[in-house]
């Protein structure tokens, strides 16, 4: 019985159930893991599963024993009915459970990076996004600059994104989802200067379509910085999370981030 | 050998089955064509008719004065016995083509003012494009008239942002303020045209609840909710105009302007 | 002037009634290309082998190469039709839009018409003269007919590529008043993209014609009735499967350089394509990628159930299969998860606190390069389970061959950890370690065995034909899985113009104009898919009618 690979599936699959149900949120900083991943987890153990039982003629025999004696032998004719019983039972709650009204709001697709535009209106005057480099790294006086930026900052984003840029402001709970973490390698350092800016002077009802649902309640910035004032808090963003902007030059393609 | 055909064709169904359901439970997004591209140079009278179409009985908020019959002249069907605005637009006043006349209507609201009519409609500049007002023209044209807006007509739309909406190209600044940033309520009521359906002190309409004592009722969150959300609580009573009151003041107004309404309804006692 | 003044006054558009004129278009277009995929792909195929039947004396090869050339004959003037078609529904229902592409290519397409015209004669000489042309010199002869014929279907699909490159990238000196008349029609064809998909098209040929290849092989084993042709197709299959598998592995680079020229061309169109509403399908790729390696090495697996010698290396796979399993898990993480109002809430968003470190690219290229080298070593394995070396040197070959594997993945895991300690710009610079290590790895421990193969003894006669069905419904859901994949991969390459004819020079104002979402997209694929496998199954039968004979004739050459 120990060996034999029949039980042995069940057990492995049940192993992984385990695992990638309570296992993986236990595990610090974790949480659980949505439905859907859950089941395409699931789908591919079960499929290397049954590429194990089934690639060896020998132990593909012995799998296939069990199920055949109980869908034939008639000494196990109450496991046979049971199974069907509550083989039905499954796919009847299946149904159920599919056609059921729900209040959950429906799960949405949302793109973390959506394309920006190749040129936007700030406050009238058309500015191309294509190649463009943050202006004040060119001219002035980079302490000035990101004096300006730490003071922006600290005066308007603050609140949510936090004292350390890492989304933990003091409003941060209250959305959902919660204010980006500058600190964290996924978003500020994934992204050219002039994306940053495009987000920040458009905020949230500027995403575009393919961008939503976005839930973002951050406001459309151009409408209380100017320009520079915008440039130079990428800078203090970059600066004070020591991430490097991507640059345009070696802008590749690859990733399904 | 046809049991063997049957199995083939089942496992390519079947794989052909798991693919398209896959990509079919994933949230579906559909990358859609920037509204505002839809009027670019070569736009056909077709075209800017469905597009003002839509902005007429949708976003664009006209039906919930136009239609109802009471507050504003009924302009799509029939008009005390003159029918439909584009047969007579172009005789409503002398010297302006039925063209030039529907789009100072829109954009100068209080030049024209049928009379038995308030003088509330807001100019809808304030919340529309260029192009999509060049859109509403061509659709009130088409009413019963022969559609003349070209694409000469329209500027140039400025900063077309492929992929972005056309809300994004106009966001800008404070200038889209009513009553031209005044935080004087009854200015504000006047201009953002309250006053066409509510009822403050003597003056106003009744198509939506009496504001006159207001803050008897509500406190200034509901106030503030009532602006910004109108359908969120509906007044007992006027259930039937659900859906009328324009939803985006709170895009045209301040926050300034917003707290000296709300303060200023909340007294109303 | 005047072919302007005709376009002028074309209508813009027409309609095709109850699929639209997209879905009209999309089905020809898609069944065009899979058809003209087959008809590069199995030219290479059948010279490849014919060559292999040449210089290695083997008359298998040869049989197998003509084999596959008659169907050609039967493809060909499909792939004609559905051109035909695809040609006609542009013409009537993008009227203005295709005088605007005939008026920069039109000299390109009296080119293409008389290459096809060339190919389609060299391919009856090349298949009529097969008998006639078999010994000496004259099969040398026959042979680089063969070879003329690729030459042929090579240069077709350039032209064609250049069209459609176009209308994706074109050159940036072309605005929307840019008059055709003035634009050079060379010009035109160099364009950004044009090179990468020329050369990624390539390889997905010769992966497509494997595909179908085994696909044939597998029908035709499950058909036959005696042990000889069962052998015969049992090989045929392990073929066709080898060789997809094999171009397979080199196909990502070049996908890898035609998204870059991408990016480099319009950033905006990198990140629709990467990040924007695209960014789905490439979960959706992962997915079938991941069914592609389990399926390739699923069927070998099996295959060694007939190699004498094999059992040595039964306890292995199964941890082969783990780090396969356990690849797909990674790779198919999404970085941005379904999940519903409360789910969203306990993980904080929708991106997952633990998981979503495996959604990224330094995981994912990991995964993926760890799954080349199991493939790899799954093949390896195969090849040596029915030999016994008698190098002298033949333990410290095999320890070699072992420390390489070693470290190419130790490479491969370093750099993919560390990925996570370093910026983007630096992190993309890895993938190119972690791939040069599986290559080098890859090509060294192939030197080394085919050295060690030298003159080593057999463990027993491999039992072709000893195959178990199901390894053939696996060869089956490859040929399936490769077609679907590369009517998606299409459908990313063409959605990314989103609502442009041609990218930010002619707009597409038809009611169409919206890119489809997923689930439309892959209803499409499926149909074309079905109607592409059903039009090659009808081949196939054709084919086997015409087979009875030649079955017998060539029992009597032996082997």
């Amino acid at each position: 019985m120990r060996h034999h690979p029949f039980w042995q599936s069940v057990a492995l699959l049940l192993i992984a159930y385990v695992l990638i149900v309570f296992g993986i949120p236990m595990l610090p900083g974790s949480a659980l893991v949505p439905k859907s991943v859950v089941l395409q987890y699931m789908l591919t153990v079960l499929v290397g599963i049954l590429i194990w039982v089934s690639d060896d003629e020998a132990r593909w025999t012995r799998f296939k024993e069990p199920l055949h004696a109980v869908l034939v032998e008639s000494r196990l004719k109450t496991i046979r009915n049971g199974l069907l019983g509550a083989l039905t039972l499954m796919v009847g709650c299946f149904t159920y459970s599919q056609v059921r009204a729900s209040v959950a709001a429906p799960p949405n697709l949302r793109s973390i990076h959506p394309a920006p535009p190749s040129q936007l209106t700030f406050r009238g005057k058309t500015i191309s996004l294509t190649g463009l480099e943050n202006p004040l790294r060119a001219q002035g006086d980079m302490a000035t600059h990101l004096a300006t930026g730490r003071r922006v900052y600290y005066q308007n984003c603050m609140a949510c994104h936090g004292d350390y840029l890492d989304g933990q402001g003091h409003y941060a709970t209250g959305f959902n989802p919660i204010p980006l973490n500058f600190q964290d390698n996924g978003t500020i350092a994934q992204l050219t200067e002039s994306f940053v800016f495009w987000r920040i002077a458009k905020g949230g009802p500027g995403l575009p379509r393919e961008g939503t649902p976005w839930n973002s309640a951050m406001p459309a910035w151009e409408s209380f910085l100017t320009e520079d004032e915008i440039w130079a808090v990428v800078l203090y963003l970059y600066d004070a999370t020591r991430w490097h902007p991507r640059t345009w030059g070696e802008t590749e393609g690859g990733g399904h981030d | 050998m046809w049991a063997i055909n049957l199995r083939i064709a089942a496992v390519v169904l079947g794989t052909l089955a798991i693919y398209t359901l896959i990509a079919n439970k994933i949230p579906q997004v559909q990358s859609e064509v920037p509204r505002a591209l839809a009027l670019g140079a070569d736009v056909t009278p077709e075209q800017l008719v469905s597009a003002g179409d839509e902005l007429y009985n949708g976003s664009g908020g006209c039906t919930a004065c136009h239609g109802l019959g009471t507050r504003a002249p009924n302009i799509t069907s029939d008009e005390k016995g003159q029918g439909a605005i584009g047969a007579r637009c172009g005789s409503r006043e002398p010297g302006k083509d039925c063209k030039a006349y529907l789009h100072e209507a829109l954009t100068r609201p209080g030049a024209f003012v049928v009379p038995g009519y308030e003088p509330i409609m807001p100019d809808v500049s304030r919340t529309l494009s260029p192009q999509q007002i060049w859109a509403l023209v061509a659709y009130l044209e088409s009413l019963g008239g022969t559609v003349t807006v070209t694409a000469a007509d329209i500027p140039a739309a400025g900063g077309l942002t492929p992929g972005a909406s056309p809300g994004n190209t106009q966001s800008g600044g404070g200038s889209t303020a009513f009553a031209g940033g005044s935080t004087d309520p009854m200015a504000m009521l006047r201009d953002g045209g309250c006053v066409g359906c509510h009822k403050i002190g003597e003056e106003g309409g009744a198509v939506g609840p009496d504001l006159s004592r207001v803050g008897a009722r509500l406190n200034a969150a509901g106030i503030r909710e009532a602006i910004l959300a109108p359908d969120a609580k509906i007044s007992p009573g006027f259930e039937n105009f659900a859906g009328i009151m324009p939803k985006n003041y709170g895009e045209q107004m301040t926050a300034g302007q917003l707290e000296a309404l709300v303060r200023f309804l909340g007294g109303r006692k | 002037m005047i072919l302007q003044a005709v376009a002028d006054t074309l209508p813009l558009y027409r309609d095709f009634p109850i699929i639209g004129s997209r879905g009209a278009v999309w089905i020809a277009a898609e069944l065009h290309l899979m058809f003209a995929a087959f008809v590069l792909g199995v030219p290479m195929f059948a010279v490849v082998a014919e060559a292999i039947g040449i210089f290695g004396k083997d008359q298998r090869y040869d049989r197998l190469a003509k084999e596959f050339t008659r169907l050609l004959l039967i493809a060909y003037s499909a792939t004609a039709i559905w051109g035909a078609v695809l040609t006609f529904l542009l013409a009537t229902l993008y009227p203005r839009f295709w005088a605007y592409l005939t008026q920069i290519f039109g000299a390109s397409m009296w080119v293409y018409v008389s290459i096809f015209f060339f190919e389609s004669f060299t391919l009856y000489l090349y298949y009529y003269g097969w008998d006639r042309w078999k010994v000496g010199r004259s099969k040398i002869v026959h042979w680089s007919l063969g070879i003329l014929l690729n030459i042929w279907g090579t240069l077709v699909m350039f032209i064609a590529d250049s069209w459609l490159t176009y209308m994706m990238t074109p050159p940036r000196d072309i605005t929307p008043e840019t008059a055709t008349t003035s634009i050079k029609i060379w010009h035109a064809i160099m364009n950004h993209t044009w090179m990468p998909i020329n050369i990624h098209r390539l390889i997905g040929n010769v992966v497509f014609g494997g595909a179908i290849v085994g696909a044939y092989a597998s029908y035709r084993f499950l058909a036959s009735t005696s042990d000889e042709e069962r052998a015969h197709y049992d090989w045929m299959g392990y073929v066709g499967n080898f060789i997809a598998i094999a171009a397979l592995i080199v196909l990502p680079f070049a996908g890898y350089w035609l998204g870059r020229e991408i990016y480099q061309y319009d950033q905006s169109m990198g990140i629709t394509m990467m990040g924007g509403f695209m960014s789905w399908l490439w979960v959706i790729q992962a997915f079938l990628i991941a069914v592609l390696f389990l399926a390739g090495n699923y069927y070998l697996w099996i295959g060694m159930g007939r190699i004498p010698g094999a059992e040595r290396f039964r306890p292995y796979t199964k941890w082969l299969l783990a780090v396969l399993v356990i690849g797909a898990i990674v790779w198919g993480t999404p970085h941005t998860m379904i999940a519903d109002s409360r789910e969203l809430t306990a993980m904080g968003g929708s991106h997952h606190p633990f998981l979503g470190v495996l959604g990224v690219m330094s995981a994912k290229n990991t995964a993926v390069n760890l799954m080349i080298l199991a493939t790899f070593l799954s093949f390896l394995m195969y090849r040596r389970a029915n030999t016994r070396p008698v190098v002298p040197w033949a333990k410290t070959g095999t320890q070699i061959q072992g420390a390489m594997f070693a470290i190419a993945a130790a490479i491969v895991l370093f750099y993919g950890i560390r990925g996570y300690f370093v910026e983007a710009i630096v992190r993309i610079g890895y993938s190119v370690y972690q791939v040069g290590a599986v290559l080098a790895c890859i090509v060294f421990v192939t030197v080394i065995d085919v050295l060690l193969a030298r003159g080593a003894e057999s463990r027993g006669t491999i039992q072709w034909g000893k195959m178990p069905p199901r390894s053939q419904y696996a060869l089956f859901i490859l040929a399936v899985t490769f077609t679907w994949l590369m009517g998606l991969m299409g459908f990313a390459r063409s959605g990314i113009r989103q609502h442009w004819h041609v990218w930010q020079v002619i707009p597409d104002t038809s009611p169409y104009a919206a890119t489809p979402a997923l689930g439309y997209a892959a209803i499409m694929i499926s149909v074309c898919v079905l109607i592409f496998l059903a039009l090659v199954g009808f081949i196939f039968w054709l084919g086997g009618l015409a087979e009875k004979s030649t079955f017998v004739e060539a029992k009597h050459v032996g082997h």
